[in-house]
């Protein structure tokens, strides 16, 4: 897989697994041992979906969102 | 040798003159405060950086 | 924001966007605003302390110094400890910050951390390898550090009780697999017997008295004609009053030592009328309490600060059980609604001040105990409501100002949790609703009923006394009693019970510190059917829950005679009338319990190894071993199936919730064979503080889909974040299949709810028609986040400005900007409910 940042390629497992963005979603953070990013990584796929900065998720809403009335 | 007793800071206690509180004005980043600490009234305060002379030494 | 932007924004305006926190600011008195930005933020960041705040190298000194004055003194050791005490108090620097109306601190300034070095020297260390934490010079201070951890080797608490632990049990507790705390009766926190303190019926003067004649009696006893093996026991008891004495008189002078404080600068410094008469009657507070009792509100406030302060000195206190409506309330009513001595806001500046002054307490503590509890020190889980003990409504005007102090200073430590019962009124049910649609997180609610009758029902309490209960930390009931009050941790039993199903997959052994913990069960692939397989379960449960409680058990039959607390005795009714430490087994009740943190991960990993394994026969028991032991790596799908279709607990599916029924059933079962040293049992009491966070990387992976790293559930019985995805009353269908006064201590329940939904009175509506639903469940515990994933994005993004954001971890509340972003993405991802 290649980190999107600084180009490092390496096995999927060798980018540092962090936490995952929900359990039930194939995305988790990993984070490049070489330029230290945060990435969210597709695991079905093993590619980089984007770099993960403050404030960001890149698995979208929290879950049940969509299903309250008025929020 | 300078002592406790001869600063500004030190406040007797009026059972026992030879002991006392050394009280400081303090602004730190967040607050303002007043602090105390037990102090002997003979106690040698040479080197000590808040040292502020009494002008009457009783 | 901008300070400019926050001036010129009207209150109204912040209310509209539910900016609460900038609303706050605008709308609390000057002189709370300012104390509330004094304070320096003692709770840790993530697991590090916030830059500028230090250990407390006074106390830490002033104790050795006195530790080793006495090495050669004849004493006995609970009178050394007394003395030791006494000095700390005696010498410690004290401050009285500007515009305070209440004094008092556990450090010697406000941006220091207690540290007492004598509990545990192996975690000393901490202090000593942390150098961000260290005051300057930071060099030269290292080595005074150096020096005060060196003499507590061999010296402290757990050095003293090693050689008489068992050492095997000892070592599996401490190896941070399984267990989270320290078997001492001085490293934990302590219940206070508040019906005997806390009255307004005696004071430290009161006792004092009542001491000199217990002691007179008993020397003149002893030394009539005779001699019987009571009399050879009265020694003891002579020796304990006296230590009871020394630190309840250290507890007056230091008060005083308060008092003349606040005249010097009244007399010397002080040119404002105003804050000189102030000072003065802080003066006159400390000269009245703690030795006689409180005569206004202002001196009962003060009185409780004084006593926690004390107990501060005397142990590692990292809970704050307390029932403050009811016992100040009688002066709140005194002089607000009887006298009119003071206004409803001189009283509500009064009030956010105690609270302020609760949120500053903080003493050092290692990085495991900060990672477990995030952006607070401990947990200060203040009781509210309820009913007295005649069973009327309890509920008072200061609960009221309570809840409205609350939502003016925004501190996240101390929280309350309220004791919800049918004759509450709708008055105080809109100010609880208040609190939490703005974002405090707090206060979680607890089923009032169900409790009392849970405390009978598992420790026998009688029922006046069951009426007492205030939170022990974060969610025991605990009666505040001569008899029924607990003084220390017992759940140092802290159970990490997802190794329970960890453990089945690798019989016993522990990966992550690689010893043998748990049971040697049978390799996991040779069990053919789901009944071995649970029996697995069963043994490994049984094995952990064995371990921490028999260490537990040992620590607190050693106490009274290795880790004496003559404070605490002092101010325990049971403890003046015999003679000894409070911690004496024979003395108490006894109300252990088992905080089970990461409990429900078991039920979803059960159900899916039932359903896809042995219903299924999708994968062998083999196949799943060895993905866990590869942490899923390569194993995407495979984890995928195991999440996505296995059923889920909170999903009213009765699959999966009869698994936690039968986990439960069989954790009940074996609460009863358990025995604390008491001769009472140890239930099981489901929550998390924020140990998901801690354990994610302790933890290994599990069938429920998770990996190593990846946060646990966030705790009690609340769903896995996300997974519960049919709705808040499934949610409550499914936490309301349990018995919640037979199946464990307390079951904690996290539930998100969306702010702009409940905005308005038909939000009230709908969340008073949901509570509804929650009491006819008989659900012991419910507490909410309401704030939504743009603020807490925006939190992350800009920290600065929100540092008054708020959300509720787990059995406390937390500040969003000083937990872990791994802690925050745990919290954005619980899923939102909508209501109705």
């Amino acid at each position: 897989m290649k980190c999107t940042e600084c180009g490092n390629v390496v096995p999927v497992k060798d980018f540092r697994y962090l936490y995952n963005a929900r359990i039930d979603s194939s995305i988790s953070i990993r984070q490049c041992t070489k330029c230290e990013t945060w990435l969210a990584v597709d695991e079905l796929n093993g590619v980089v979906t984007q770099a993960v900065g403050a404030g960001e998720a890149p698995w979208g809403k929290s879950a049940g969102i969509e299903g309250v009335a008025a929020a | 040798m300078t002592t406790c007793q001869e600063c500004k800071s030190f406040f007797p206690l009026d059972e026992d003159q030879a002991k006392g509180d050394c009280v400081q004005r303090v602004k730190d980043p967040r607050q303002a405060y007043y602090m105390a600490k037990p102090v002997n009234a003979e106690d040698d305060c040479s080197s000590c950086a808040s040292f502020h002379k009494k002008e009457f030494v009783q | 924001m901008t300070q400019a932007a926050l001036r010129d924004t009207s209150v109204d305006v912040f209310e509209k966007n539910q900016e609460w926190w900038w609303a706050a600011e605008k709308k609390r008195s000057t002189r709370l605003d300012y104390l509330r930005k004094a304070i320096w933020k003692k709770g840790a960041i993530g697991g590090l302390y916030a830059p500028g705040v230090k250990v407390d190298l006074e106390r830490a000194k002033l104790h050795t110094q006195k530790a080793k004055e006495m090495e050669a003194s004849p004493d006995p050791f609970v009178m050394k400890f007394a003395k030791i005490l006494a000095h700390v108090l005696d010498n410690k620097t004290i401050f009285i910050t500007d515009q305070a109306q209440l004094v008092g601190y556990t450090g010697s300034l406000p941006h220091t951390m207690a540290w007492d070095p004598s509990c545990a020297s192996i975690l000393n260390e901490e202090a000593y390898n942390d150098p961000t934490a260290i005051p300057d010079p930071v060099d030269e201070n290292q080595q005074v550090i150096r020096e005060i951890c060196n003499y507590w080797i061999g010296k402290s608490d757990l050095d003293k009780m090693m050689p008489v632990f068992d050492m095997e049990d000892l070592m599996k507790m401490l190896s941070g697999s399984i267990g989270w705390g320290v078997p001492l009766a001085r490293g934990g926190y302590s219940n206070k017997d508040y019906e005997y303190i806390m009255t307004g019926k005696r004071a430290f003067g009161d006792i004092i008295e009542e001491l000199d004649r217990k002691i007179d009696e008993v020397d003149a006893e002893v030394h009539k004609p005779g001699a019987t093996a009571e009399t050879a026991r009265m020694y003891d008891k002579l020796n304990n009053w006296d230590a009871m004495k020394i630190t309840l008189e250290a507890g007056i002078r230091i008060a005083k030592r308060y008092a003349r404080l606040a005249r010097i600068i009244a007399e010397n410094f002080e040119e404002d009328p105003q804050r000189k008469e102030e000072l003065l009657k802080i003066a006159s507070a400390c000269e009245q309490v703690p030795a006689k009792p409180p005569r206004t509100l202002q001196e009962s406030f003060q009185y409780d600060i004084f006593i926690q302060m004390m107990s501060r000195n005397e142990a590692i206190e990292g809970a704050w059980p307390s029932r403050p409506d009811y016992y100040h309330g009688p002066y709140y009513d005194k002089d607000v609604n009887i006298d009119k001595t003071l206004t409803k806001e001189e009283a509500l500046d009064l009030v956010g001040e105690f609270l302020i002054r609760a949120a500053e307490v903080c003493q050092f503590k290692p990085k495991w105990t900060r990672e477990g509890l995030q952006g607070i020190d401990g947990t200060w889980v203040w009781t509210m409501g309820g009913v007295k003990k005649d069973g009327s409504d309890a509920c008072n005007d200061l609960t009221i100002a309570f809840m409205q102090a609350a939502r003016l200073v925004r501190v996240a430590n101390p929280t309350f949790s309220f004791r919800w019962h049918p004759k509450v009124s709708d008055e105080v049910m809109r100010e609880i609703f208040e609190c939490i649609r703005q974002g405090l997180g707090y206060p979680s609610m607890r089923h009032d009923p169900v409790l009392i009758a849970n405390s009978m029902h598992w420790h026998g309490h009688p029922i006046e006394e069951a009426r007492t209960w205030v939170h022990q930390a974060c969610l025991s009931p605990c009666p505040t009693t001569k008899r029924g009050y607990q003084p220390m941790r017992m759940a140092n039993a802290t159970a990490n019970c997802a190794k329970i199903i960890e453990y089945v997959f690798s019989s016993g052994f522990d990966h992550v510190v690689n010893m043998q913990v748990g049971a040697e069960t049978p390799d996991v692939a040779t069990l053919t059917n789901f009944e071995e397989f649970f029996g697995a379960w069963i043994e490994q449960m049984k094995t952990i829950f064995s371990i921490l409680v028999r260490a537990v058990n040992r620590a607190r039959m050693l106490a009274p005679t290795l880790t004496p607390r003559p404070f605490l005795s002092g101010i325990s009714e049971r403890s003046i009338e015999s003679g000894l430490d409070t911690c004496e087994p024979s003395l108490a009740q006894g109300n252990a319990w088992i905080t089970a943190f990461t409990w429900v991960e078991n039920i979803d990993s059960l159900a899916a190894v039932k359903k896809l394994v042995f219903d299924e026969k999708k994968y062998t028991l083999a196949e799943l071993k060895e993905a866990l032991a590869k942490n899923w790596e390569g194993c995407e799908e495979m984890r995928l199936d195991f999440v996505i279709n296995a059923p889920k607990w909170g999903n009213d599916d009765d699959y999966v919730d009869d698994i936690m029924l039968r986990c439960l059933d069989e954790a009940a079962k074996f609460s009863k064979v358990l025995k604390c040293p008491s001769g009472n049992n140890w239930p099981i009491l489901p929550e998390n503080v924020s140990g998901n966070i801690h354990y994610a990387n302790i933890v290994g992976a599990l069938p429920n889909g998770r990996r190593l790293g990846d946060a646990l559930y966030d705790g009690g019985v609340s769903p896995g974040p996300g997974l519960d995805k049919n709705g808040p009353t499934a949610v409550l269908k499914s936490c309301g299949k349990i018995d919640h006064i037979t199946g464990g201590r307390a079951f904690l329940l996290n539930q998100r709810l969306s702010p702009t939904q409940l905005a308005d009175e038909k939000g009230y509506q709908l969340w008073r028609a949901y509570m509804r639903t929650w009491a006819d469940l008989g659900i012991d515990h419910i507490q909410f986040n309401m704030v939504d994933d743009k603020t807490l994005r925006s939190a992350q993004k800009d920290p600065e400005k929100y540092q008054e954001v708020i959300v509720r971890v787990a059995g406390y509340s937390a500040h969003f900007v000083d937990i872990s972003r791994k802690t925050q993405d745990n919290i954005i991802q619980r899923t939102v409910q909508g209501l109705g």
